[in-house]
């Protein structure tokens, strides 16, 4: 029951947070944007004035791609390799910095909102958020190091035999591996996240540690917890696809309510990231004791003191 | 030697259908399936067809390919091929141990190898012995051969794989002789080219038979009909006697778990007699010409495959009908299809007569048509490459290039596109994400566009620039030239460009130009433009509309002379009058133009299509051959759009985006564009918070 519970205390704390939720997709929006201006660039030149456009538009795949390619000369393949690391070290970094707003308002939901508080909590965590994310590169690799070896294992029994249906099938199991790994990985850096916000520390990696050994140590809840966001995000992304499905290809009008639906599934993909972080918050006190009183949170009406009055 | 022998003589009266058979083998071996060695004899009968006397012979040795990594084959490949890598400790050999003359002459010692195509010392896939005589025109001579194969683990078309073998250029096998003036040869003499990695085969036609002896647990499958099998239960082995005539090469393959099936290709119930009656009208031949015979289709698949049996015989019914309505019925009684194993993908989607290899997955989509895609191409290589015999190590596109666009052809219009794999745990999301299928056409058409044009079609496999533009080449853009040609012809003279070419050169080795001779003739046409720049040359074709421009026409100022008097119009007059026009309803005049230009070495004759904004359109030709043309309208309505080559005949060409040309800009489609890029890059966003 503790993950359900936090899973709806998570998502409580979310709801209570609409006005950071639209100002966290406002600028997610535009640094997406930034991003995507690169690619733009490639894109629209090329087909903004030929007949073909409206045609490649409507049967979107490689052939559109490849027309693409071929219009945009000879040094479009390296432009787009520069454009997606562009766009990757932007969005990356984008990621963090709205996180480390966005973390200690959830973490703290008597704490008065308003943007400057968002942007000074941004200010204020994102080199600890930064270097954490910067260590949980470690675990993702060991994830993807132990899926990799339970590969070569598979390979090993039966790499040499003349039926693939074994191979598949330890694929398949590698790949739900990896997945739920990564998944419980990825609900350990909320909780670090949570726990640096909360205590004010810049001690990533001993955030980083402890978190995963939070995981290590309560696995069946932080599974049931990953799980019911999983299920969540899987729900909103079908409903998604099936409804954008039904508005691909369609009239001006149909083209208009599709761009309503993809921000209105990028604003519910983000309140279940709010909600993962509040549920974190929520669930950090009862999985992990108190050790002292810079864990406290502060009182309602008191903001925490900014870095330059320590 | 030297006495003129009647062969098989019992085949005679069926030359007029068959090949007259220049090269026949009686084989008899037997498989130690433990070392993978084959042990032979064979008798081979060759019979010179040609107006020259033969001082020497020549054979291919193929599987010598794997001897070792000094071998051209190797050397070439670098031991990789079709996405497969050569075994590290798997290697090949083919020894001849034993070469005698019907008289009992015993040539073995003066087999010698040699390396025609590159000096390679170390190559040993072909061998030339002189004879003690040569054999003169018309004569025939007959050599008793014993040899030992080690087949290699399954790497390039053939191998091994635990207990699955694959036989394919098993045997020695002897060259084409070719006479001055006969296809390309300049002066007589053996084609015999040495194995290499992007090259396949070239053989005489000739009467097949084999004697095969195989553990009795096995089950076995080859070229041709089976005609008896022979248990002997002491020795725990099994003989199977096939035989084919009129086949170029012959292969086969053994392995204990094949789940063997059959079904029958019934000619009057998988075709109409409508469809029947619409070829013979079509290319003016009467009905029972046009008809189908019935074929028995064999399947030797994995038990892991089973499932998919009915779609292995759903794609070769499909094949047989569409080859065989448009190029001519298939002549065999038999069409056998091997499906590999697992990590036996080497061995996989290759061709040998009657006998081809596939290639599927654990639990294929049924949407993904790549088991299809497979199985209709080798089936096709019947067609070309076997029954019109070309000479596949110099003009590869004459068999994978034709046999792509057919192939093609029949997988659009039979089964549709095919999804792309995008599998998540066995289950494909292609079809729930909305992904668009992928046709034949469109496929080839990516291959062209994603590969630069950097050799013509015509060149000997192993010039070509990199294993990618001899694959490109070969296959895809010729496949895109034909479907060029068609749209230039028309479907029907291409069908019939196309009929009258197999027909011609069925049982017969064909080159370029006979092709070229055939389309000229067929369509009255002279295209002798089209193939010297895009067959027999590397041309690339571009053209583009590159400026659209409309002015408007007032009324002109300044000083005009008319019937000797001097009159100042000012531009404030000018003006003036133009106001005055609109107020009547006067629609001003404008003068447009549209420039269109070649951007590339290739010529070809075009047409333009322009739109005026008040739905009017003209038509222009142009012969393309400047760089550069400008059209002059002088019209009431500026021009909206202009398109060169509207009908998208040229698919050779590299873009289709610059071919139009609107005045205005899309906006609409850069928002479209705009916001569909922003959703990616939100979600990438996202995935990134997730996760970091």
């Amino acid at each position: 029951m503790l993950p359900l519970i936090a899973f709806w205390s998570g998502l409580e704390r979310a709801w209570g947070r609409k006005r950071m939720l639209v100002l966290y997709w406002f600028f997610h929006t535009l640094c997406a944007a930034l991003a995507a201006l690169p690619w733009m660039g490639i894109a629209v030149p090329a087909l903004s004035r030929s007949r073909l456009g409206d045609e490649l538009m409507k049967e979107f795949d490689l052939g559109w791609l490849a027309e693409i390619a071929a219009q945009a000369g000879t040094g479009a393949p390296a432009a787009a390799i520069v454009a997606s690391g562009a766009a990757a070290l932007i969005l990356g970094l984008v990621a963090v910095c709205l996180s480390a707003g966005a973390v200690p308002l959830l973490a703290l939901p008597e704490s008065p909102y308003s943007p400057e508080s968002f942007w000074r909590h941004a200010g204020r965590n994102f080199w600890p958020f930064l270097r954490l994310s910067l260590y949980s590169v470690v675990p993702y690799s060991a994830a993807l190091a132990l899926a990799g070896m339970l590969r070569s294992g598979a390979h090993a029994l039966w790499g040499d035999g003349l039926e693939a249906a074994p191979l598949v099938w330890a694929n398949h199991v590698r790949l739900v591996f990896l997945i739920v790994t990564a998944g419980l990985v990825s609900t350990a850096m909320d909780f670090a996240k949570v726990r640096l916000a909360l205590s004010g520390s810049r001690q990533s990696l001993r955030a980083c540690l402890g978190s995963l050994r939070l995981v290590w140590r309560h696995p069946g809840v932080m599974f049931w917890l990953w799980a019911c966001f999983a299920i969540a995000q899987g729900l909103a992304a079908g409903l998604y696809v099936e409804l954008a499905k039904r508005l691909e290809g369609g009239g001006v009008a149909a083209f208009v309510v599709l761009v309503i639906l993809q921000q209105c599934y990028v604003m519910c993909r983000a309140g279940l990231r709010f909600a993962a972080w509040g549920a974190a918050a929520e669930l950090d006190p009862i999985l992990r004791p108190m050790p002292g009183a810079d864990l406290i949170a502060p009182p309602p009406d008191q903001e925490p003191a900014p870095d330059y009055q320590i | 030697m030297n006495s003129r022998l009647i062969l098989f003589a019992a085949s005679l009266p069926l030359w007029a259908q068959w090949a007259r058979p220049v090269a026949s083998y009686d084989i008899r071996a037997s498989l130690d399936a433990k070392a993978h060695v084959i042990s032979g004899e064979q008798t081979l009968t060759w019979v010179n067809d040609s107006p020259d006397t033969v001082p020497t012979l020549q054979f291919h040795l193929y599987m010598n390919a794997f001897r070792n990594t000094r071998s051209t084959f190797f050397r070439e490949s670098g031991g990789q091929l079709r996405g497969d890598r050569a075994s590290e400790d798997g290697w090949g050999w083919i020894r001849v141990d034993s070469l005698r003359l019907e008289d009992g002459a015993d040539l073995t010692s003066h087999l010698k190898c040699i390396s025609p195509d590159d000096g390679n010392p170390d190559d040993c896939t072909v061998a030339e012995v002189p004879l003690p005589s040569p054999v003169r025109p018309g004569e025939a001579v007959r050599l008793r051969m014993r040899f030992t194969t080690q087949l290699p683990k399954v790497f390039a078309r053939t191998g091994y794989r635990g207990d699955f073998h694959l036989a394919g250029q098993w045997f020695p096998k002897i060259g084409v002789w070719e006479t001055r003036g006969f296809r390309y040869a300049e002066k007589s003499g053996w084609n015999c080219h040495q194995f290499h990695a992007n090259s396949e085969f070239y053989a005489n036609f000739g009467d097949y038979r084999l004697e095969l002896t195989v553990p009795s647990h096995f089950i076995v499958g080859a070229t041709g009909e089976l005609v008896r099998r022979t248990d002997d239960a002491r020795r725990g082995v099994s003989t199977y006697l096939f035989v084919q005539p009129s086949v170029t090469d012959f292969a086969w393959t053994a392995q204990p778990g094949f789940l063997r099936l059959e079904r029958d290709f019934e000619a009057r119930k998988e075709t109409t007699p409508q469809e029947v009656a619409a070829i013979a009208r079509l290319h003016g031949i009467p009905f029972p010409e046009a008809e189908l015979s019935d074929v028995r289709m064999i399947a030797l698949l994995q038990p892991e495959h089973a499932e998919q049996a009915e779609r292995h015989f759903r794609a070769l019914a499909a094949a047989i009908k569409h080859f065989g309505l448009w190029y001519g019925r298939y002549p065999y009684k038999t069409i056998t299809v091997v499906d590999p194993p697992y990590g036996a993908g080497g061995a996989g989607g290759m061709e040998y007569p009657t006998f081809i290899t596939a290639g599927t997955s654990y639990r294929l989509p049924e949407d993904v048509l790549t088991l299809e895609m497979v199985t209709v191409h080798e089936f096709g290589h019947q067609f070309w490459m076997q029954l019109v015999a070309s000479n596949e190590f110099e003009e590869s596109w004459l068999d994978e290039g034709f046999n792509t666009y057919s192939t093609g052809k029949i997988l659009d219009m039979v089964f549709g596109g095919t999804a792309l794999p995008v599998q998540v745990l066995g289950w494909n999301a292609a079809a729930w994400l909305g992904l668009p299928k992928l046709t034949q056409a469109s496929v080839d058409r990516i291959a062209h566009l994603s590969y630069p044009v950097r050799d013509p079609l015509v060149r000997r496999a192993w010039e070509y620039y990199d294993g990618a533009s001899y694959s490109v080449s070969s296959y895809s853009r010729t496949g895109v030239a034909l479907r060029t040609l068609e749209r230039l012809l028309g479907e029907e003279t291409m069908a019939r460009v196309m009929r009258t070419y197999h027909q011609r050169w069925r049982f017969r080795h064909p080159h370029s130009r006979d092709f070229l001779q055939v389309v000229n003739e067929v369509s009255g046409r002279n295209l002798d433009w089209f193939f010297e720049q895009f067959v027999f040359g590397s041309r690339k074709l571009d053209y583009a509309v590159s400026e659209i421009g409309n002015r408007r026409l007032g009324t002109p100022a300044g000083l005009f002379e008319r019937e000797g008097h001097k009159d100042l119009i000012s531009a404030k007059e000018a003006r003036q009058r133009d106001r005055e026009r609109e107020k009547k309803g006067e629609k001003p005049l404008y003068e447009s133009w549209v420039k269109v230009e070649r951007l590339e070495d290739g010529v070809a004759p075009q047409e333009l299509v322009i739109r005026f904004r008040d739905g009017h359109v003209e038509r222009r030709v142009w012969d393309g051959a400047g760089r550069w043309a400008k059209f002059t309208f002088t019209r009431p309505a500026e021009i909206e759009w202009a398109e060169i080559d509207p009908q998208r005949k040229y698919l050779l060409d590299l873009s289709f985006a610059n071919n139009s040309r609107k005045a205005d800009s899309n906006a609409g489609l850069s928002a479209q564009w705009t916001l569909r890029l922003l959703f990616w890059a939100q979600n990438a966003l996202l995935w990134l918070s997730a996760l970091a």
